[in-house]
């Protein structure tokens, strides 16, 4: 078995893919940085060419379609172990069947593929509403996350139309990395939990926090308590960043 | 008093109505202020009772000069009474929002002096959420019943959403709990809704740059189970309210008993079965091509407490089924139960490649557990038991499914609905406690029927 190892990016994602593709035996994708050898299986890095990067981008587009890049770009963002391989066999099926496959919703790859899809974005929609912002300067806002996903690209334009008038940055503290938008420009860039840190101090104490707890209890009608419902809808997994409960 | 007070009784105040929704609206968002709609809608959190927090919901005040029976807010009864000012209101709507707790405000209120000085302060509100905040996030504005037809025109310019709660499924009922209000009055403003959205459509699609009224759509409440308006009844009334007044949604909600009175039904907890199967049949309305009274008739009046509507219904028209899924049209695979929307479409999009086998089927989603009785796939059949109406029926009825809090007992007491069928349940059983959820619970919810 070969694994290949990439840097984390979606161009070392396509370049990764434009060497495994032609290959008979079967290929394992996976990040570098997260990555854990075996015995049973030898591994080799592939550097990120931006033009072998850019061919399999234009190929995907011209010669499927662009739901289909769409697609791979999902399950790269997913973030889940098995994910770039996945990638990887979509990618070949499409390439052998055409695109048309894709409406085979009872194949299993495909069907994988729209579930993958699926968990990413019911994620980013959760997080449209999960996210809370603590003031930390003038009409300046910070958020922390910890999403299963690595959702913060598919979540900056919601967030900029919304917020426009006001800065924000919302942190991904598992990949620590942020979203970030000035009023002008909006752009992900590396942010580590100990500048979070410093970033916290900053806030601005206002009972805003505790008068939407107190809207949360008063709101909730203990005669029809629900407790299963509302971890179905709402995860423990993501409590702790969720000011109204504690 | 202080604002922490003033939130607390009067979102207490206004938690008894459902909607919450932040759906349905398109405002477009300017560059540099704020505020923005999301079509779908957005939760922000989950009460532990599992209602989605999407607005900020809170009534205005809640000093009322009504006395309706069932409302805990009547003006005869002792609680703490309380009301915001506009500025308060404006400040916890922008702080809130900015803070992304929220997608908008739902402002209610009860009545205070007469109807048209509620309504005019409620637009108030508004009015400076929009003109001087430049407030683009969701508004969801309650219609009072009784103000006048400028005053509801007005509001509605600046409103997403607007609603007038029916709450009583019918007149005599109305006349029993809500002896203030008159029927006429609460549909009047529906109507002035209606008709103003049709002429500010035709508006702009001469002049772009109209404005819209009420982009959202309107939407009512019933109340279950405080009167003995049956099931049929209710939707009915439903149905007209889709097809007459283009509602966007009804909510239904369980009635929950905070107060008493010789009028009232003495439940011991809110019917939310009832609800349950209610929202269910309201699904199939909207999106499943039926009819209310295909689904409930004079003879039977409530759905089955044991099984889904689309259930009940197949099992009444058994002689429709079995149905061939490789080449029934799209409208016949929605009547299947176990076949969702969703279901239904991944059906079609994926036989266009090949035939399905009836191994593909449960990885579209189908729920075979219901649907095999009432398909076959390259016409084999390939249900458990013979396409036999009561053998179907009692392999589909759940043994111990009761929720807690629906125990019949309490729903029997008063209008003795004939919610259980003479079937295998003893109702001097104790309940098993261990399986009060329904199996069907998420179907209320996703539609998926
Ligand atoms: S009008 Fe009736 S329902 Fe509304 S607040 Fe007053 S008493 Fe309650």
């Amino acid at each position: 078995m070969l694994d290949y190892l990439y840097d984390g990016s979606f161009s070392g994602y396509l370049t990764t893919l434009f060497y495994a593709y032609p290959l008979k035996e079967e290929v394992r994708i996976y990040k570098e940085l997260t990555y854990s050898p075996s015995l049973l299986t030898t591994s080799k890095y592939i550097t990120t060419e931006e033009d072998k990067s850019e061919r399999v981008y234009q190929s995907i587009l011209t010669k499927l379609s662009y739901s289909t890049l769409d697609n791979l770009y999902n399950i790269y963002l997913s973030d889940e172990v098995e994910s770039e391989t996945l990638g990887l066999k979509y990618i070949k099926l499409c390439y052998h069947y055409g695109d048309d496959i894709n409406l085979a919703k009872n194949n299993d790859i495909i069907r994988t593929v729209d579930l993958t899809c699926k968990r990413v974005w019911k994620e980013v929609h959760r997080f449209y509403g999960f996210v809370r912002f603590k003031e930390i300067g003038p009409l300046t806002f910070y958020a922390a996350i910890e999403p299963n996903h690595n959702i913060l690209p598919l979540m900056m334009g919601h967030f900029k139309k919304r917020f426009s008038d006001q800065n924000f940055i919302i942190h991904d503290q598992k990949r620590h990395c942020a979203m970030i938008y000035n009023q002008q420009e909006i752009y992900i860039s590396y942010l580590s939990i100990e500048d979070s840190h410093q970033l916290a101090k900053a806030e601005i104490r206002d009972n805003f926090e505790e008068l939407f707890k107190t809207y949360y209890k008063a709101t909730t009608i203990a005669e029809r308590k629900n407790p299963r419902l509302q971890n179905s809808w709402m995860p423990k997994r993501y409590y702790k960043h969720l000011v109204e409960l504690d | 008093m202080d604002l922490k007070e003033k939130l607390r009784i009067l979102s207490d105040a206004a938690k008894y109505d459902v909607s919450c929704s932040s759906s349905g609206s398109r405002r477009k968002s300017v560059q540099g202020q704020l505020g923005s709609t999301e079509n779908a809608g957005i939760c922000h959190s989950f009460t532990p009772d599992g209602r989605c927090i999407s607005l900020l919901k809170i009534l205005m005040t809640n000093y009322c000069i009504y006395d309706c029976a069932y409302c805990i807010n009547k003006r005869s009864n002792h609680v703490e009474r309380a009301a915001f000012t506009v500025n308060e209101i404006v400040e916890l709507t922008i702080n809130f929002y900015r803070r992304n707790y929220i997608e908008g405000l739902f402002l209610s209120s009860a009545i205070i002096q007469n109807p048209n000085h509620t309504m005019e302060m409620l637009t108030q509100v508004v009015k400076k959420l929009r003109n001087e905040y430049h407030f683009g996030g969701y508004i969801h504005l309650k219609a009072i019943p009784g103000a006048s037809e400028e005053l509801i025109h007005e509001a509605g310019l600046y409103a997403d959403r607007m609603s007038v709660n029916i709450e009583l499924p019918s007149d005599a009922s109305l006349k029993l709990l809500a002896p203030d209000k008159k029927k006429e009055e609460i549909f009047k403003p529906m109507k002035d809704i209606k008709q103003n959205q049709l002429m500010h459509l035709e508006e702009r699609k001469k002049f772009k740059k109209a404005p819209v009224f009420v982009p959202g759509g309107q939407s009512t409440q019933l109340i279950i189970g405080a009167t003995p308006d049956s099931d049929l009844n209710i939707l009915s009334l439903s149905e007209k309210l889709y097809q007459k007044y283009s509602l966007k949604r009804v909510y239904y909600s369980a009635y929950t008993p905070v107060n008493k009175g010789k009028n009232l039904p003495d439940l011991i907890s809110p019917p939310t079965l009832r609800e349950h199967r209610l929202y269910q049949g309201d699904w199939l309305l909207r999106y499943y091509g039926f009819k209310a009274n295909e689904l409930l008739d004079e003879k039977h009046p409530h759905f089955d407490t044991y099984l889904d509507p689309k259930t009940s219904w197949a099992l009444n028209n058994l002689h429709l089924f079995p149905i061939e899924v490789n080449k029934a049209p799209y409208h016949m695979l929605l009547r299947v139960p176990g076949i969702g929307v969703r279901g239904a479409q991944k059906i079609v999009s994926s036989r266009r490649l090949a035939p399905l086998q009836f191994d593909d089927l449960k990885k579209l989603g189908i729920v075979l557990k219901r649907a095999q009785y009432f398909i076959t796939c390259n016409t084999k059949y390939y249900g458990i038991v013979d396409i036999d109406e009561s053998k179907i029926r009692r392999i589909l009825t759940p043994q111990t499914m009761l929720l807690e809090e629906n125990n019949p007992y309490e729903q029997l007491s008063l209008f003795s609905l004939n919610f259980l069928p003479s079937s295998n349940l003893s109702l001097n059983q104790p309940l098993n406690k261990s399986t009060i959820l329904l199996e069907d619970t998420p179907t209320a919810l996703t539609g998926e029927l």
